[in-house]
């Protein structure tokens, strides 16, 4: 929802299948490929990938962004786990709001059994 | 943290850093100092556990039994929770909670058990993303936890009590002092110092709350747009439905 409302303030139209792995498709803004990398490169396992990531992401956007990117994906790792860890669930107004976009995404279909 | 660093990290991500790492080592509301760096060292070692990695290629994680790789500091519940939360946490479901986490080490110690390991998670993935190496864990300082649970924490949106927002007694710490106390932010809020330090980190991390939606000012050298797609990526990566 945020990713949504940050592009409609800057009036993007960001395709938010974008954010999807192996989606097939990119949600055109810049930047997104190696920020996308980056963080797929984080989850493979695969440190020589994870570096040619970063360089390619500092290359691009600069060493402030790197730093960025790497406290973003560090803190999401997280917050993730603190979500599933305790079940909270997503609020109704962003149920609501969102009701129309997850479908699309696939996002219903992680975890069905999950409120 | 990072003085020495190849790469500038800002200062109040440094501060922050810090702030979040001495904590690991001094005595929470239900842990004492040297549980919480037990936890934190065997979130570490988990990593290789190939129990954890059957498991997760299973159809379902309890059909797959056998012993943990494990530095067995920890009670087995509690080996068993760290090992869930680093390998299969979107799998984890009320029936889990209940019976595993909250019946093995309490509810209490549970909340704060994810809260350690969340930390280290978070500062963990930082270095790792920038091919740093990890920070020694501190030592553990003396002392005992407070066990000071909110008078009215109870069940009610989570699998674990929460405190609702606004209903801290004038004597208790009010976990929601610097957010708006939406649902993430009342996931560990049985452990309200707990809720606190982690949102400070959050902050320093991603973003105060207070700039979430404030689009019109870019406070990062990521752009609102660049720090959501990452995020959601992150998110979407780790199947989570929140």
């Amino acid at each position: 929802m945020l990713l949504r409302g940050s592009g409609e303030h800057n009036r993007e139209a960001l395709a938010l299948e974008g954010i999807m792995p192996n989606a097939g498709m990119t949600s055109g803004f810049a930047g997104e490929d190696v920020l996308a990398e980056l963080a797929d490169a984080f989850y493979a396992s695969d440190p020589k990938r994870l570096a040619t990531a970063r360089e390619r992401l500092r290359d691009a956007l600069g060493d402030d962004a790197l730093v960025d990117a790497a406290g973003i994906i560090g803190i999401f790792d997280a917050v993730v786990r603190v979500a599933d860890g305790t079940g909270v669930p997503l609020e109704d107004y962003k149920d609501e709001a969102s009701a129309g976009f997850r479908p699309a995404l696939g996002i219903n279909r992680f975890h069905p059994d999950k409120p | 943290m990072y003085a020495k660093a190849d790469i500038t990290v800002r200062s109040d991500l440094d501060r922050a850093h810090a702030r979040a790492w001495r904590r690991l080592g001094e005595p929470g509301t239900w842990l004492d100092g040297r549980t919480r760096i037990e936890i934190a060292a065997e979130l570490r070692h988990a990593v290789d556990c190939e129990l954890c990695k059957a498991r997760t290629e299973a159809l379902s994680a309890s059909v797959v039994s056998g012993a943990h790789r494990s530095l067995n500091k920890l009670a087995p519940a509690h080996i068993e929770i760290v090992h869930r939360l680093r390998h299969d946490a979107a799998r984890i479901t009320q029936q889990w909670v209940e019976d595993i986490a909250v019946a093995g080490i309490g509810e209490g110690e549970y909340v704060e058990t994810l809260a350690v390991a969340a930390t280290v998670l978070a500062v963990d993935g930082f270095t790792d993303a920038l091919g740093w190496p990890r920070h020694a864990l501190p030592e553990p300082s003396g002392g005992e936890p407070s066990r000071a649970r909110p008078a009215n924490a109870r069940l009610d949106i989570a699998w674990v009590a929460t405190l609702p927002p606004g209903e801290q007694r004038e004597d208790e710490v009010d976990p929601y002092r610097d957010t708006s106390g939406v649902h993430i932010h009342q996931a560990l809020s049985l452990v309200p110092t707990e809720t606190i330090a982690f949102f400070e980190l959050d902050a320093a991390q991603y973003l105060p709350d207070s700039a979430l939606r404030d689009y019109g000012t870019e406070y990062r050298a990521l752009t609102h747009v660049q720090i959501e797609y990452l995020a959601a990526r992150v998110s979407a990566i780790n199947q989570c439905v929140y």
